[in-house]
């Protein structure tokens, strides 16, 4: 899903960097009051493991990759805030150190990977597992639910994003990068995200205080 | 069938480790005197940035051509060796562009071609960049141009994890290969590397009580600080 330079004009890019700069801000903010000092490497901790799973992508015909982000299992471990922080480090790692995605971008990216998916998994996580208890099954499939919707809006954005610039910067348009994109994350990737996130979630539920680590 | 997803499986994760190791010589590259490698990382940083802008504008192949040849010479005065260079802005990104833009080399060849090249212009903008800055350097530059501390901090953490994490997939993989030996159906592969995902994230909290432990044996009292600073 990672947009890289070239793909998108100068007007969007500014248009997403204007969007991203004030959530950052405002996450930056509430990460750091809700933080405690001893889960500052967490943050870390899990831009990096959101780093790895990222790694493992395909290029999809309409101008990007397919692959799972570990956002909305970040979120759900760390907070909505937390994971906004820690998939956009990754997307500047990606795109400074690596060339993977791009530094003008980067707005977009972060926008549809950092924000959009993010929040939307996690209140849909929270909405299907409504006061049910940290241990139950409930919650398990509600993580998975939130992971698999979440990074499909996050496909649907980025083709939708990459359609809207056919004839100046992409080669296809709205219905062929949208279709392909969200497609691709319904029936493979979407289906990947949702199983890492719910054996991941099942696992560590059997473990003492992984929810405790959360910071907001 | 099997064998081939077993083959891509190794591929990726064998293809991905070694990319990490060969990038640790990044810093090598940033290391040497010479004329990108001495300019401020804040007069680089924003200078690609406005050239990598410059680029996307384009849509004169001749235009984007001349960007990037420049970029190429400043690979060469930088002292990067050519081969190396583009192998790495190669690598990724202008290889899926290729990939992408195929069927509409047949409908619209020129735009294609200025698809292609605007993407590996900027990449390889941005991977001199990289090459010719040290970690420290671009870390301390991105805080100077008011990106907030706690970004700059946890992408500081983060670079050196992703290293160590590296580490743990390869040593997993190489365990579980050499236990099972023959081939393991699909689903249960699936099974043991979402296992191995949550591993993963056990393992990152364990070592999260032992690096809050050792910042604190280093004097941290809840403001980091850049080598630099």
């Amino acid at each position: 899903m990672h947009i890289p330079d070239g793909y998108l004009g100068p007007a969007s890019c500014g248009v997403f960097y204007a969007v991203m700069v004030p959530i950052w801000a405002l996450a930056s903010k509430i990460v750091k009051k809700t933080l405690k000092a001893k889960q500052v490497p967490m943050l870390a901790i899990g831009a990096a493991f959101s780093f790895i799973v990222m790694l493992f992508d395909i290029p999809v015909l309409g101008g990007s990759t397919a692959h799972a982000t570990g956002a909305v299992l970040i979120a759900v471990l760390l907070g909505p805030w937390a994971s906004c922080i820690c998939i956009t480090v990754t997307l500047i790692i990606q795109a400074f150190l690596f060339g993977d995605g791009g530094i003008t971008a980067l707005g977009a990216n972060s926008f549809n990977m950092a924000f959009v998916e993010v929040f939307s998994g996690y209140y849909i996580y929270r909405l299907v597992s409504f006061r049910s208890s940290l241990k139950s099954g409930r919650r398990v499939l509600a993580a998975g639910i939130g992971a698999y919707i979440g990074i499909t809006i996050a496909a649907f954005l980025t083709g939708l994003e990459l359609g809207l610039q056919k004839g100046s910067h992409s080669p296809y348009g709205i219905k062929e990068s949208v279709l392909v994109m969200t497609g691709v994350s319904i029936f493979a990737f979407g289906l990947i995200e949702a199983g890492v996130t719910v054996m991941a979630v099942k696992y560590l539920q059997g473990r003492e205080g992984y929810f405790e680590i959360k910071t907001s | 069938m099997k064998s081939k997803h077993h083959n891509f499986i190794q591929r990726t994760i064998i293809n991905f480790l070694e990319f990490f190791k060969n990038s640790l010589f990044f810093e090598e590259h940033a290391l040497r005197e010479s004329f990108m490698q001495n300019l401020s990382p804040h007069i680089k940083f924003l200078g690609i940035f406005l050239i990598v802008l410059l680029t996307i504008l384009m849509k004169n192949i001749l235009a984007i051509a001349v960007l990037y040849l420049i970029c190429l010479l400043f690979a060469l005065t930088s002292r990067i060796e050519i081969g190396y260079f583009l192998k790495r802005t190669c690598f990724f990104v202008p290889i899926f562009a290729v990939f992408i833009a195929l069927p509409a080399f047949f409908a619209d060849f020129n735009f294609a071609l200025v698809f292609v090249a605007r993407i590996l212009t900027c990449v390889s903008w941005v991977i001199l960049l990289a090459l010719t800055t040290s970690h420290t350097k671009l870390l301390n530059a991105l805080r100077c141009l008011g990106i907030p501390q706690i970004f700059v901090m946890t992408i500081g953490m983060c670079y050196r994890y992703i290293f160590l994490f590296a580490e743990v997939i390869e040593n997993t993989y190489f365990a579980i290969k050499s236990r099972v030996g023959g081939r393991v159906h699909y689903k249960h592969g699936q099974y043991i590397a979402s296992w191995n995902i949550a591993q993963l994230w056990n393992k990152s909290l364990e070592l999260n009580k032992q690096v809050y432990e050792a910042m604190l044996s280093r004097g941290y009292t809840g403001e980091p600080k850049v080598l630099n600073e």
